[in-house]
């Protein structure tokens, strides 16, 4: 990894950590410490998968060079990295799968959002062409462009804190993760067409994260666990 | 378990040995001076994109299918060209081969003088000039795709 993508890991990092710290202070049952190890450890087996699957379809053989897997910066495959880190986080939170995703999706939004802004200390925020009054341009430049990677961190972060605001509100387990992978894919959609690409990004994955995050919040609304009751649980000795 | 480890060992070893090391039908590129590179970069009439890589570059084997894929895609409007540097013909040659990088036009810089006097060491490099030769970006390190097509969207830009 280079340095430079070393201050948007920073970033994206601290305001994760900034997120479950402010969450677990206004909510005294979150157990923030097994969130932070859950969301970091999706996070890392997620970069691993995305950029194993960048390098195979790249044509580099990662058994004969390992070590291009540090070199997140060639590349890292985002529909491969985000199904992994799904899948891992989902896994790893399995005893309580439910209440556990509802209370990471407002912090990996926002830590998301702290990736994205990583980008003003990387000098690597600009995006397509632009002629709107806050459009900026790289030193030296004529070319003034949009700011996209500022406009996926203002969303990630609204959404973040909606979503905090929801989980309070409308305690529906599943609900929040639902939206919040609804709202992740949603920016990333909203905001491709102003990402410089050389191919078409998969958007197509994108437009599938906001149905089934649809799909998983309309399903969290319809069984919602009933609070109070005793479940299966035995009565005490 | 010992089994398989040892099993293990011997495909990773064996993998690594298989991989490249093949030169194919690639020709010994064409041995470059400064004052030849420096003639290129100043009659570009195209825009230019000067990557400078070597084979015992790992970074440089990382963001070579990048350059491949942008090179193929832009080839009508931008002129791509690699500077091996500080290598020896076959192992350039295998490099080449390895990531189907024919269609770029290569030079050969065996002591690196040429690209000394683009005025910055170290490998990979990726220089982006608009025609006429005007520098708009040096890219030290690894490029990704991001700055790849923003500074190719700059040079073209700037050319027309």
């Amino acid at each position: 990894m280079e340095f430079t993508l070393l201050w948007s890991a920073l970033t994206g990092v601290a305001g994760l950590y900034l997120a479950l710290w402010w969450m677990g202070r206004r909510d005294t049952r979150l157990c923030v410490r097994d969130l932070w190890e859950i969301t970091v450890t999706a996070g890392v087996i997620g970069l691993a998968a995305g950029r194993l699957v960048a390098m195979l379809r790249g044509g580099v053989n990662p058994v004969a060079h390992p070590g291009d897997l540090l070199l997140v910066r060639a590349g890292v495959d985002t529909a491969a990295a985000s199904a992994a880190a799904l899948l891992s986080a989902a896994w790893l939170a399995r005893a309580d799968l439910r209440e556990q995703l509802d209370a990471l999706a407002p912090a990996a939004l926002f830590g998301l959002a702290g990736w994205h802004a990583g980008c003003l200390f990387r000098d690597a925020c600009l995006g397509t062409r632009s002629s709107l009054p806050w459009a900026w341009s790289q030193p030296g430049s004529p070319i003034t462009r949009h700011p996209v990677e500022l406009y996926a961190a203002l969303l990630l972060a609204m959404a973040a804190w909606l979503l905090f605001r929801i989980r309070l509100r409308y305690p529906a387990p599943g609900l929040i993760a639902g939206l919040g992978l609804s709202a992740a894919g949603t920016v990333r959609l909203v905001t491709e067409p102003m990402r410089p690409t050389l191919f078409t990004g998969p958007v197509w994955w994108y437009a599938a994260a906001i149905v089934a995050g649809i799909a998983v919040a309309a399903w969290a609304m319809r069984h919602p666990k009933p609070t109070g009751s005793t479940g299966d649980v035995p009565p005490l000795q | 378990m010992r089994r398989l480890i040892i099993v293990l060992a011997l495909a990773l070893i064996a993998a690594a040995c298989a991989a490249g090391g093949e030169v194919g039908d690639v020709p010994p590129l064409p041995e470059t001076s400064p004052a030849q590179l420096q003639e290129l970069i100043a009659s570009a009439e195209r825009p230019l994109v000067l990557n400078v890589w070597a084979s015992w570059c790992i970074p440089c084997r990382s963001e070579a299918p990048l350059l491949r894929a942008a090179q193929a895609s832009f080839e009508s409007e931008v002129r791509f060209v690699g500077l091996n540097v500080r290598d020896g013909q076959d192992s350039a040659r295998a490099f080449v081969n390895e990531f189907d990088l024919d269609d770029f036009e290569h030079l050969f810089d065996p002591s690196g003088a040429a690209q000394g006097s683009l005025g910055a060491g170290g490998v990979p490099l990726t220089a982006f000039y608009a025609s006429g030769g005007e520098l708009v970006e040096l890219h030290f390190g690894v490029i990704d795709e991001r700055t790849l097509a923003l500074n190719l969207d700059e040079i073209i830009r700037r050319s027309g």
